[in-house]
């Protein structure tokens, strides 16, 4: 196995120890569930809590399966990424700060094969996990409300998922230039939000804005097909997850030390 | 020469840690680096580690290859994921230095036993003493049997039994291995080296063989001791540039020439004398090093 095997698999045991191999999927189907089975009970939620005055009749009316499972994927765009920032923050910065990366950089390992084992199995973990709860969520939709097209889901998931991938490289890019883990969610969660806040802010001009795979996702849930910018945004996210990801090599080759 | 360091420089912003450094280190040889704190002693084991770039000089490999694979390296305080077991670092180790599978389960198992780990293998890294985990680190460093070894304060964090072990080790691989380390230890490095650099504030001040280095700084004194008493006798003799009895009949001569000590042995017999001992005063390491750097 060559060294970005070795690391790899490394990461994989190490989140399989520090147990996050089982709160991360745990959190997120608990967070994906919450929408469909909230929006259920909604009626007798408003009955029993609402405090209206007796005799006051609730109209509310039933969401469609896609337009619940829309609403999942808004709840994870700002819960669940808090949480993909939040479990790929400390990857670099810890390794750094406690010194067992010189162990590591003095048997030669090059900084492409460093980060990229690390891109490539948070990767793996993040949306495995990611993939789980939303297909939990599918089968809580289709259980309450009604079965939603297989197609829908695949292409929601996949342009979702690309949303994610972007807020982990961008995670990871951070935890290359601090050793604080709380300065890089800072810095990421900062810049993820200004991302999405100037796409809603000027639509016209962030088109291509990765941020926006969160509304084309739910535009393809309940419309069936994306905006027309949908091909510029898919481009540009892969395309600036690459450029992100070599910045975060070329930041890492940089060190002046690794300790 | 193993390994060539040129005018070796290392600079941060507003000062020099290290300062025009020019080394050889010949091949099978024990090479001890010592100094006060601050005298850039890590600075220059992790440039020779390829850990840290050089601002200028050059640091040349005879060997192509052993630039590769061969350096072992520990660190000053070297640290490790909690999570896994001694056994697990040493694959985890083995595979990133590419060993064949096959080698390295016996390779990480000897090296185990060779530190005295072999009883707590299978237990989490988290859970180790200091010693511990510096024991674990020499066996990383051995690991993929490197032709150059580099141990930055090897015997420092240790109590009195870890350091005699590791002396013994490291007296071991010096047979096969070039071993380049870091003290301030005096009295450790002279019983394991053979060359010394000694350095202050980036420079080095003096290296050389141990041996070279003693003689250098060797004085013409001479103990004398006799059974008659000294007084009186000692401070006529014209070549004793200086004396101080340590009692009556024994004596700390320091001649003006060497030529002089067999005149003083003929002058004692001739006064009929009983000599009990005559001997010529080697400084410690810790006389020489006082001396380079001006402690």
């Amino acid at each position: 196995m060559n060294s970005f095997g070795t690391l790899f698999v490394k990461e994989l045991v190490e989140a399989w120890r520090d147990k996050k191999l089982v709160w991360l999927p745990v959190v997120m189907c608990i967070l994906a569930i919450l929408q469909p089975i909230s929006l259920y009970y909604m009626p007798q939620i408003m009955n029993k809590a609402g405090n209206l005055p007796p005799g006051t009749e609730i109209k509310i009316p039933v969401p469609t399966g896609e337009e619940v499972l829309a609403g999942t994927l808004s709840q994870f765009g700002v819960l669940g990424i808090a949480i993909v920032v939040l479990s790929v923050m400390g990857s670099i910065a810890a390794e750094r700060n406690s010194g067992v990366l010189s162990l590591i950089m003095v048997r030669r390992v090059s900084p492409l094969q460093y980060i990229g084992s690390k891109w490539a199995a948070q990767a793996v973990m993040l949306l495995a996990s990611f993939a789980a709860s939303y297909l939990l969520a599918c089968y809580y939709t289709a259980l309450l409300f009604n079965q939603v097209a297989w197609t829908r889901i695949l292409a929601s998931l996949g342009i979702y998922s690309l949303w994610i991938l972007f807020a982990m490289t961008i995670t990871l890019g951070a935890g290359t230039l601090l050793r604080k883990s709380g300065g890089i969610a800072g810095i990421s969660l900062a810049f993820i939000a200004a991302l999405s806040l100037c796409s809603s802010l000027f639509p016209r001009f962030m088109k291509w804005s990765p941020s926006n795979a969160q509304s084309q996702a739910a535009k393809l849930l309940t419309e069936g097909a994306g905006s027309a910018s949908l091909p510029v945004m898919l481009v540009s996210a892969a395309v600036l997850i690459a450029v992100i990801f070599f910045a975060a090599v070329a930041c890492f080759k940089r060190y002046e030390t690794y300790s | 020469m193993l390994l060539e360091v040129e005018q070796l420089t290392k600079s941060y912003k507003n000062h020099t840690v290290v300062n025009g450094l020019t080394l050889g280190i010949e091949p099978n040889h024990c090479v001890a680096l010592l100094g006060p704190n601050g005298a850039g002693k890590t600075t220059t084991l992790q440039m020779l580690a390829g850990l840290l770039k050089p601002t200028s000089g050059r640091i040349a490999f005879m060997d192509q290859l052993m630039e590769q694979h061969s350096i072992g390296y520990l660190p000053q305080y070297p640290s490790f994921f909690r999570w896994m077991t001694a056994r697990e670092f040493l694959q985890f180790a083995g595979r990133l230095s590419r060993m064949p599978r096959s080698e390295l389960a016996d390779k990480s198992e000897e090296m185990l036993h060779f530190v005295g780990l072999k009883d707590a293998a299978g237990k989490r890294i988290g859970g180790f003493s200091g010693g511990m985990k510096q024991r674990l680190g020499l066996a990383q460093a051995l690991l993929h049997d490197p032709k150059l070894l580099i141990l930055d304060e090897p015997v420092s964090a240790l109590d009195p039994s870890g350091r005699l072990d590791v002396l013994e080790m490291m007296k071991e691989l010096k047979r096969s291995r070039t071993i380049v380390y870091s003290t301030h230890v005096l009295h450790d490095a002279e019983q394991v080296c053979d060359d010394i650099v000694m350095m202050k504030e980036g420079r080095a001040l003096w290296s050389g063989p141990l041996d070279a280095l003693k003689e250098s700084h060797q004085d013409e004194t001479f103990i004398l001791s006799t059974s008659e008493s000294l007084e009186g006798w000692i401070g006529t003799r014209d070549y004793v540039a200086s004396f101080s009895l340590l009692s009556p009949s024994n004596a700390e001569i320091r001649l003006a020439h060497s030529d002089d000590r067999n005149r003083l042995l003929a002058e004692c017999i001739d006064s009929g004398m009983t000599i009990k001992r005559f001997e010529e005063k080697s400084p410690s390491l810790e006389d020489v090093y006082r001396e380079v750097i001006g402690a």
